[in-house]
């Protein structure tokens, strides 16, 4: 009698560990799903930081980075504050703005500057066109976008 | 022993589900987002060949950063979009397309190049005012509720325009257009009935032409009169997109009611390994000439207007061609191939000419558009002044209209109706 109840005992207490271990897996599952599609959205943000300091020295105002050309290039859009400092910036072939990889510490500083007519026009879109080196940004992650000193950081990569 | 292995071997299989269950569903949530990557056709099929379309009004966006007002037939169930969805059915089978109206006036379907077109099972015809004018190319849906139902067979294989038949020039300006692929019975990967019209599987595109005079489009959204002695196209699109949100992938997050790209990724032509070429399907929505012009290859024009060129006893009148003209509501079929023609080889056969000097470079200047090396799937260094725009060595060949002035956005160059075709080396671009 006492063997019975002793395995009864035991099974039910092995139920009890099974159930405890399934929930546990699932509660941490779901935690960490949670997390990651947290982040996940708040790097697919459409929210764009802006910087007073790059708005008045290039007189640019950085709008979007997207991964385009089936993730071989990257566009960079930008809207024109100043049209004589936006034409500076847009000229000068030279020095174009790197893109930095926030998490995998990857860039890319080639640019095909496309020429978008002679004069850029206060309160339009522009666009600059990168090769994405090695896959040095990726869609869902952070990016700064870097000009001689200017920084601006936690950029969106859509 | 073997009940206890039992039982422990159960409650790990149970753990095992549990986890991958519940992991799986965190992970699968991204997963469904990154469908959104797609290039390439984004065909909307079903098994019955039934679509419910919803003429309505929306926005969408330009690259320079103006927002214009549009009218469009979306999915019923997913709303606005630009162009309408492209349907894909196949050749011979009935097809039945339900439009609902929720625009502010009458508003139709017609199907170019579909024969025996039935309107709420008429046949579709001219419609006649009292007055005895025409009032519309076939029987409409009226203002605000309206529906119709649109049946025929589908005809030949190839590419057709569907577009409003109802107060045309202001419908179809507006935005009321969209592609129809009718496949080949039984050969979802020709071009139309002939073998040699076969593609690669995945590799088709469709580039619908069409262009925007803002101006008409301020008038309807405030309800005022048209001028059209002023008309003036200013955007020029490719799939309902300006350059550059034409290579941006499909269904693009930021381009909510343009959901189609127009970028052409492909390999090299191989006999072995990619024996197929892509195909591209072009339509013209608008109202000129559009020559598009992809540089770097021709392509072989195969089907024009839903119909194979081939003679009375089958012969092959295809041809290649380096400027295609797509004219006014007409539609052009091509086959794209990329033949690495001279089989340059940095050690054996390397390039007979210093670097650069290709037409891309002289045609924008010295910083633009410059594909790194001359040798596919290989990255040199450059010469200083010289930019370029390659991941993994893989070429990228710029396409767009020829008359230049629709490859600008409101008059800046770099815009419009312009687009790439990239082209991997034969391994793939291992960087992705």
């Amino acid at each position: 009698m006492s063997n019975i109840i002793s395995t009864v005992a035991r099974r039910a207490g092995r139920r009890w560990v099974t159930v405890i271990l399934v929930g546990a897996a699932v509660v941490l599952a779901g935690v960490a799903g949670t997390a990651y599609a947290l982040v996940k959205s708040d790097a697919q943000s459409t929210t764009f930081p802006q910087n007073a300091q790059i708005e008045q020295q290039l007189g640019v105002r950085f709008s979007r980075v997207a991964v385009v050309g089936d993730g071989g290039l990257v566009t960079v859009t930008y809207v024109v504050l100043d049209s004589e400092k936006a034409s500076r910036f847009q000229s000068d072939v030279a020095h174009p703005p790197s893109l930095y990889s926030e998490s995998r510490h990857r860039t890319t500083t080639r640019v095909s500057l496309m020429k978008q007519g002679h004069t850029l026009r206060a309160g339009q879109t522009y666009y600059l066109v990168y090769e994405n080196t090695h896959g040095a940004l990726r869609h869902g992650e952070r990016a700064s976008i870097v000009e001689g000193t200017l920084r601006l950081e936690h950029v969106p990569v859509l | 022993m073997t009940n206890l292995w039992r039982k422990s071997r159960s409650r790990i299989a149970v753990l095992g589900v549990a986890t991958l269950v519940a992991v799986g569903t965190a992970v699968m949530w991204p997963h469904a987002a990154s469908a959104a990557v797609a290039e390439g056709l984004d065909c909307e099929t079903n098994a019955q060949q039934t679509f419910s379309l919803t003429a309505g009004d929306g926005y969408v966006s330009t690259p320079d950063g103006n927002s214009i007002y549009m009218w469009s037939y979306g999915d019923s169930k997913t709303g606005f979009q630009l162009p309408g969805p492209t349907l894909c059915v196949t050749s011979g089978q009935p097809v039945t397309v339900i439009l609902h109206n929720t625009l502010p006036e009458a508003t139709s379907i017609v199907f170019p190049g579909q024969k025996g077109v039935k309107a709420n099972g008429n046949p579709a015809q001219p419609q006649f005012d009292g007055g005895g004018s025409l009032s519309s190319l076939v029987q409409s849906a009226v203002a605000g509720t309206g529906s119709v139902t649109y049946t025929f067979t589908a005809g030949s294989p190839g590419t057709y325009l569907y577009e409003s038949g109802t107060d045309v020039n202001k419908q179809v300006q507006m935005g009321m257009y969209g592609a129809l692929v009718v496949r080949p019975a039984g050969h979802p990967n020709q071009v139309n009935d002939r073998a040699d019209s076969a593609f690669t599987a995945g590799k088709e595109y469709v580039f619908l032409l069409s262009e925007v005079d803002p101006a008409v489009h301020l008038a309807v959204e405030r309800n005022q009169p048209i001028d059209w002695t002023t008309y003036t196209a200013r955007y020029f699109m490719i799939n309902g997109r300006s350059m550059p949100d034409t290579l941006a992938p499909n269904h693009a997050s930021w381009l909510p009611t343009q959901p189609y790209g127009a970028l052409v990724h492909i390999k090299p032509y191989d006999a072995n390994t990619n024996p197929l070429p892509a195909t591209i399907r072009y339509l013209n929505a608008g109202s000129v000439n559009y020559p598009f012009h992809p540089h770097g290859s021709d392509e072989r024009v195969i089907n024009r207007d839903g119909h194979a060129l081939a003679g009375p006893t089958g012969q092959d009148l295809s041809y290649q061609k380096y400027d295609l003209d797509v004219g006014p509501g007409q539609t052009v079929d091509t086959l794209m191939d990329w033949r690495d023609a001279e089989a340059w080889n940095p050690t054996t056969n390397p390039i007979p000419t210093q670097i650069p000097a290709i037409t891309d470079q002289l045609l924008v200047g010295t910083d633009t558009w410059f594909s790194e090396s001359g040798y596919l799937g290989t990255k040199n260094a450059l010469p200083a002044n010289i930019t370029s725009n390659n991941e993994c060595g893989e070429y990228y060949h710029i396409a767009h209209s020829h008359a230049l002035e629709q490859s600008t956005n409101f008059g800046a160059t770099f815009g419009g109706m312009m687009t790439v075709f990239r082209i991997d080396p034969p391994a793939g671009c291992t960087t992705q």
